[in-house]
This record gives C-alpha cells, sequence and structure tokens, in this order.
C-alpha cells in the first residue's frame, strides 16, 4: 500500500524529511521499489530550518527517508485510483481464469487419446 | 507470469533517475554519516557508485556536527560509494533563497 500511494502521488507536490533532518519540498517526478525518489523543483531547508536552498532536481535514497508528507487532495484522488487499479487486476485475474479453463479443455482431449494408446499397449502385451 | 504480475520488479532494474544527464557536471553529493562532497560527475553504474573529479569535500563545524560549515578540503578523483550515498542533486541550479515559508519554524 505505501508504495502504491506514492506511485499515484507522482507529479504531485511533497514534503520529504530525511534521517538527518534535512526537508525537501518538490514535486515527486519518480519512485521505485526502494522508495528512492526523484524530485523536481526543489526547496531544501537545513536541519536548523535556517538555510534555504533551491535546486531543480533532487534525488534521495529511499533507506535515507523519514517520512513523507502528501497533500490531502492527492490522498482522496490516490483512493479511488487505488480501487481501480484493484479493479484492473480482478479482470486481469477473470480473464486469465479462462484462458486456464480452455487450457484445460484441450488437455482432457489430450488424456482420450493417452488412454487410447495404452490400451493398444496391452493389446501388444497380449500377442507376445 | 511473475514479470507480467508486477511490472515495478523486472528482470532489468533500472534506476528511476538518468545520471547521464549529469555526466560533466558538478554534482554535490551527501553521505551517510553526514559527510558532503561535490564534484564533477565523470562515471556512474546501477548500484549508484560515482566517480568525481576534483572533489571538495565540505567539512562540518567542530562544535555542531549538524551544521555545515564553510571549511573544505580537497579530495581530488574519488570513487563514491554508492551504498553510503543518501542525496545526489546538481550542485548548477543551487542557489541560496530566503525563507520561502512564512510562518517561523521556531516558535
Amino acid at each position: 500500500l505505501p508504495l502504491s500511494l506514492l506511485r499515484t502521488a507522482q507529479n504531485h507536490p511533497m514534503l520529504v524529511e530525511l534521517k538527518n533532518g534535512e526537508t525537501y519540498n518538490g514535486h515527486l517526478q519518480s519512485c521505485d521499489t526502494w522508495m528512492n525518489i526523484h524530485l523536481r523543483d526543489v526547496i531544501f531547508t537545513s536541519k536548523d530550518g535556517e538555510r534555504f536552498y533551491k535546486m531543480p532536481e533532487v534525488y534521495v535514497r529511499g533507506s535515507t527517508i523519514k517520512y513523507l508528507r502528501i497533500p490531502e487532495t492527492v490522498v482522496d484522488m490516490v483512493k479511488n485510483e487505488v480501487q481501480e487499479v484493484r479493479r484492473h487486476q480482478k479482470d486481469m485475474h477473470k480473464q486469465k481464469k479462462s484462458y486456464g479453463g480452455g487450457g484445460r479443455g484441450g488437455q482432457s482431449n489430450r488424456g482420450g487419446r493417452g488412454g487410447g494408446n495404452a490400451g493398444r499397449g496391452g493389446g501388444r502385451g497380449g500377442h507376445k | 507470469m511473475v514479470n507480467d504480475k508486477d511490472d515495478s520488479q523486472r528482470k532489468k532494474k533500472e534506476s528511476i533517475v538518468d545520471l547521464s544527464k549529469f555526466l560533466d557536471k558538478k554534482v554535490r553529493v551527501k553521505f551517510q554519516g553526514g559527510r558532503e562532497a561535490t564534484g564533477v560527475l565523470k562515471g556512474y553504474d546501477q548500484l549508484l557508485n560515482l566517480v568525481l573529479d576534483g572533489a571538495i569535500e565540505h567539512l562540518r563545524d567542530a562544535e555542531d556536527p549538524t551544521v555545515i560549515g564553510d571549511e573544505t578540503r580537497n579530495l581530488g578523483l574519488i570513487v563514491a560509494r554508492g551504498t553510503a550515498i543518501t542525496v545526489v542533486a546538481p550542485a548548477d541550479g543551487m542557489e541560496q533563497i530566503p525563507n520561502p515559508f512564512a510562518n517561523a519554524d521556531e516558535q
């Protein structure tokens, strides 16, 4: 859930605080499975809250993130998007099951031919 | 089948940031433990190991390790271990600005 929340919050502004207390305000450009994030148009505030720098982009390691602050408007949007993604996954599962049923039908035909071969094998054994 | 399910876990693990645009440009790198260095990015790999040329380490004040001081020391050509890197940012676009937040942080 947290990573999907982050993924759907792409292109939205957010605040990131690192374990060393520094904060980055910026728009989420991209993120990955390790929570590494790439921000655009970033304002960096030092731990003492007195120095501010503006940067076009930064890359932050997931392991150094303490927390992320996401605007509430985004959170509501994300809920809807997560529901849609789950609906897609359900549809995919249904499609896969239908393919599996067709495959099993083909296998049952092959099973019949196999039984016929076994009968022929028994016939050969009888001749000897 | 597993690869079809989860697109984020692909066989090719691509990094989300393309460091090729930083090549031959000055970058600012922060390390675990609080060290900072700036240098020209000469090379990189998927593990985020970096090769910085003409690297300069920015030292922190001896009294307060959290404050970044003005003292520096030259490191020259270095290989920065990706496992220890916490932040990578271009040093070119950095400019110091006054407090953009209207409310005071310390109340």
